[in-house]
Formats: structure tokens, sequence, C-alpha cells
């Protein structure tokens, strides 16, 4: 794996949570750097320069969101956040403080790390829309602005490719409904979330194979969209 | 106390002592002057027996003046000119006063022996609710104690596959454990209503294909079949609430059917309700009381194997209720249970307009 050996911060102030996983992530094979605060991890997101940072968002000093704040001032490092179930709307702030991506507490290491796996994928490589997506059935070049689907040739909108693009751009990780918006439709419309209700079905009516269990593009419910796109063979 | 009472009380008095004249005058002649003072009397003891003191004062004035009035001498004038109807007055308002102190001190009584019973009930569901929680958390953090105790003493000793064994069913058993914490604190702030939705326009089937895809493992040992028409409108909901709802009916319908069955999530539309179902192929209800499913807790035997407080419909309907919708369970006619939710359908916004070109 190409991006084993990578450094990480974790931002979390309960000691047997950190313990957990910065052992999971030790074991991956990364360096891991610990921070018990928010003081503490801005200063250490600095100092080591991580490629990924995981960010615990109920944290004693200061709001995790100040942390992905200060990041977000200096590096384009994918942060994760971790987030109490019940606080969905802080969620939303660390979407709009910059965060990447999410897990809720409790979760299973194996979740975890499958999203450090993806965030590193971005920080070694981030995505630049080139090559064609390979969503099941389904190829998506954005380049080329061609779409098929079992070999057919299907049409998508501009609108749709422009989507499409967008949740590529993080492929894996977390956009948010108001990134969406504003990226696709312009920042007068970040309130329209019916404008993305309405397109993510046409792209998964024409390119999921079960439009109403859609396995690519997927959805985060109150937050936002997700694009997993088949690994390129 | 109640103004509206206090004034039909007063009518009463009036009416009554109106009526007890007309009585009067009709016995007039062939009664005694005293026996028609009974009339009155009796007329007063119901006043007060029916209404608040004041009328029944109010009543025993009325009647001494009509009684004066229409019946002692000089007839036709006010005049208190003999001892005795002095007498007849007092008594009036000692009857008055003592059938509706009576009738206060009885009515008080009542009043409190209500709250009594009110407490009592509440402090019952309390006990009930508190012993089923207790239970419920006792069982996994046994399995917790017991399971990693094993191995943090004897790990090494034991062959890899009880090991593994062991750690899944303190992942499991924790993961139980999480939900049910989490449910009852949910019901905890629906019942404070301190969860306010926060609505946006939704998919519902994008709601159902997310919960699907979130509850894999829960549902595995299930056939989920889903069927929704292609043109559902758009809710205005909080869709995380509404997820959750999904959540719980579905869950539910896992926990209560055998492994293998078939499970349906249905969506239409009718009128100006968007209808929600999920309907399973298990033993169904039974004689038990259907809209009881809903209440905060039920009989220990209910809950199956894996536990559980039985919070989880009850919190449906909390969540179904504050989006102004209905929930409800009915015997399948196939046999199982199906329960069914609405959600109001709004006039649906302005559609986004395709650019041209780009």
């Amino acid at each position: 794996m190409p991006e084993a050996r990578a450094t990480i911060l974790v931002v979390e102030d309960d000691p047997e949570i950190r313990r957990f996983v910065c052992s999971a992530l030790a074991a991956e094979g990364h360096k891991v750097v610990e921070s018990a605060n928010a003081r503490r991890g801005a200063i250490d997101a600095t100092t080591h320069r991580p490629d990924v940072a995981i960010v615990d968002l109920g944290l004693p000093d200061f709001d995790g969101l100040e942390v992905i704040r200060g990041i977000r001032r200096w590096s384009p490092m994918p942060v994760i956040v971790l987030s109490a179930r019940s606080r969905e709307h802080a969620k939303i702030e660390a979407f709009d403080a910059g965060a990447d991506d999410y897990v809720t507490k409790p979760f299973g290491v194996g979740e975890l790390l499958a999203r450090v796996r993806v965030a590193l994928r971005h920080a070694v490589r981030p995505a630049s829309g080139e090559g064609a997506l390979r969503l099941g059935p389904s190829t998506i070049d954005l380049v080329a602005r061609r779409a098929t689907r079992d070999g057919a040739e299907v049409h998508l909108t501009p609108t749709e490719f422009r989507l499409v693009g967008c949740l590529a751009k993080h492929a894996g990780m977390v956009v948010s409904h108001k990134q969406l918006l504003g990226e696709v439709w312009g920042p007068t419309h970040l309130a329209d979330t019916h404008y993305l209700r309405i397109y993510m079905k046409q792209l998964r009516d024409k390119l999921e194979a079960d439009p109403l269990r859609p396995r690519h593009f997927i959805t985060e419910t109150g937050v936002g969209y997700r694009l997993l796109a088949d690994d390129p063979a | 106390m109640d103004i509206a009472r206090d004034w039909k009380g007063y009518a009463a008095a009036a009416i009554a002592a109106a009526g007890c004249t007309l009585a009067g005058l009709a016995m007039k002649g062939r009664f005694d002057i005293v026996n028609i003072a009974m009339v009155y009397v009796l007329a007063v003891v119901i006043i007060a027996v029916r209404y608040s003191r004041s009328a029944a004062i109010a009543s025993a004035a009325t009647s001494v003046i009509a009684f004066d009035v229409a019946f002692v001498p000089p007839e036709g004038a006010f005049t208190v000119n003999d001892v005795q109807y002095l007498f007849t007055f007092a008594i009036m308002v000692a009857v008055a006063l003592v059938i509706s102190h009576l009738m206060e001190k009885g009515r008080r009584e009542e009043v409190a022996r209500a709250r009594l019973a009110l407490e009592a009930e509440s402090e019952r569901i309390r006990s009930t609710l508190l012993a089923s929680i207790t239970h419920d958390l006792r069982t996994p953090l046994a399995v917790l104690t017991g399971a990693s105790s094993t191995l943090v003493e004897g790990g090494e000793r034991l062959p890899a596959a009880q090991r593994e064994a062991l750690s899944r069913s303190i992942y499991g058993q924790a993961r139980d454990l999480f939900d049910q914490v989490e449910k009852i604190l949910q019901m905890t702030r629906l019942e404070a209503g301190s969860v306010r939705p926060e609505r946006d326009w939704a998919s519902l089937a994008e709601i159902a294909g997310s919960v699907l895809s979130r509850m894999g493992d829960r549902l595995a040992t299930h056939r989920v079949v889903v069927e929704m028409a292609p043109d559902l409108p758009l809710v205005r909901v909080d869709a995380p609430l509404v997820e959750q709802v999904l959540v719980n009916v579905l869950d539910n319908a896992a926990r209560h059917t055998p492994p293998g069955t078939v499970v349906v999530l249905r969506a239409k539309r009718a009128g100006g309700d968007l209808v929600v179902a999920v309907e399973d192929n298990g033993p169904g209800p039974g004689e038990h009381d259907l809209d009881g499913l809903f209440g905060k807790f039920r009989g220990g035997g209910e809950e199956g194997a894996r536990g559980g407080f039985g919070l989880g419909l009850a919190i449906c309907r909390a969540i179904v209720e504050l989006h102004g919708g209905r929930i409800r369970a009915e015997a399948n006619p196939g046999g199982g249970l199906a329960i069914r939710f609405t959600l109001p359908v709004e006039a649906s916004p302005p559609p986004p307009v395709e650019a041209a070109g780009g």
C-alpha cells in the first residue's frame, strides 16, 4: 500500500479513546502524533505536518472546530471528525469549518481505518478529475464528458456532470449540502436542498444498478453526500 | 374558581327563586306559609349541592326576598317586620353554608384522591420502566464483564476461535448497550420537548436507501423488499429524525419475526400525505393491544432474546407526531404486523432550471 507509513495527528481528550485509536493506527504502520487538547493539537499540526488529522469535536479547552479552522488557514490536509451521534448540528458546523469526513462515536476501528485510508489517498494524490470513474455498471469520464452504463452511452446534463465532478473531487469523502449547492448552483442557492434531492435521484436512476439501494451515490442523512467509486483497475 | 361555573350558579339561584315563587303561588291557600318556605329551602339545598358557596348564599338571599315579597304580609312589598322571618332568613343562609361547605370539602377530597391516584400511576410507570431498563442494561453489562474478564485473565490459554467469539460478543453487546442508552436519552429529550425538528426538503427513497445500507447487518437475516412509487413527492422533514423512525420500525420487524421471512417497506402518496409502511410476516401482534405497541415499555416476554426497551416505537410515535403525521399498527391481512406512518406533503418548491450549454 503506497499510503502506509503516513503521519497521523489524533486530537482527542479522552485517554481511553486515544489509546485504541492510536494503537489501531500504529498497527497499520502509521506514525501517530497524539494531542489531548485543542491548543496542543493546533501546535502539533504545524510542527509535525501530518498527512491526515483526526479531530474530536468535544475538546476541553477550545472547540474542535477551532482546530479545523486553524489547519484550514494553511493546509488542505484531510480532516476526519469524531462526533457524538446526538450532535447533528456540530457535524454540519465541522463541514462548514473545513472537515472532510466524520466518524460517529461509538465507532469500530474498521470504520475509522477505512476513512483514514480514503483520506490518505487524497493526501498522497489529490483527485484531479482526470480519468474515468468506474461506478459498478457505469463509467463517467469527466474530461471527455461521457457517461456509459453497461457499455451504452448515457446522457448526463451539464449540471449533472458538474455535480458528479464536485463529488469526485472529494471521492470517498463527504461533501456537505452547502458545499455542493455552492459549487454547482452558486452562492445564492445554498438553502435549496431540494435541488440536490432531485439531481441525486436523476443520477442514481441513470447510473446505479438499484437506485433504491445506491452503492455509489451515498446519502449522509442530514449532512451531505459521498461518492464511492470503484478502485481503478 | 372558574367564573363560568359561578355565573351559572347565580343564574340557577335566580331561576330557582322564581320557580319556587310560582310553585308557592300555586300552593297558596291550600298549604301553610311555613310549608311554602320549605320549597325555598329545598331550592337552596339543590343550588348549594350543585354550585359554589357564593351561589348558595345568593340563592338564600333571593329566596328570602322572594318569599318575603310574595307571601309574607303585607304581600307585594319587602318588609321584614316579623322576627320570625328574620329567623327563616337565618336558617336559609345556615343551610346554604352548611351544605356548600360539605360539598366543597367533598370536591376537594375528590380532587386530592384523583391526584394521588395519578401520582401512584406515574410512580408505577416509572418503577416499571426503571425495572425494565435495569434488567435490559444489566444483562449486556454482565456479558461484557464476563467475556472481557475471561479474555483478560486467561486470554492466551484459550483457543483462537473462542477468543474471537468472546471479542465479537463484547463488540455486539457494547453496540446494543449503546443503542439502548441512546434510545433512553432520545425518549427523554422528546418527552421534555427539547427536540425541535430542523425541517428541510428530503426524499424518503433516499432516506430509506441510507437506512438499508446502515442497517446491513441487522437486516441480513431477513429479505427486505422495497416498493416505492418512482414519483414520490419530496417532504419537508428533519431527515435524521425520520431516518430514526425507519431504523426503529425496521429493527422492530427484524427482531420480532423469524429469520428468512420477508419485510416489505412501502411508500406512496395518498392525498395530502406520504404513507410509509413496514409490513412483516411474523406472528403478528396476536391478542395484544395494537396501540399499546407505541407505549413507552411493554411487558417482558415481548422483547425477544435480544432485549430492548420497547422504546423504539414510542420514539417513532413522538417523532412522527412532531412532524404532524400519524402512526399506527395493524394486523397484516396475510398475517404479521404492519406499521404505517404518514408525513404531510407540502407544496413542492420550484425545481432547478437546467443551465444551457456548459
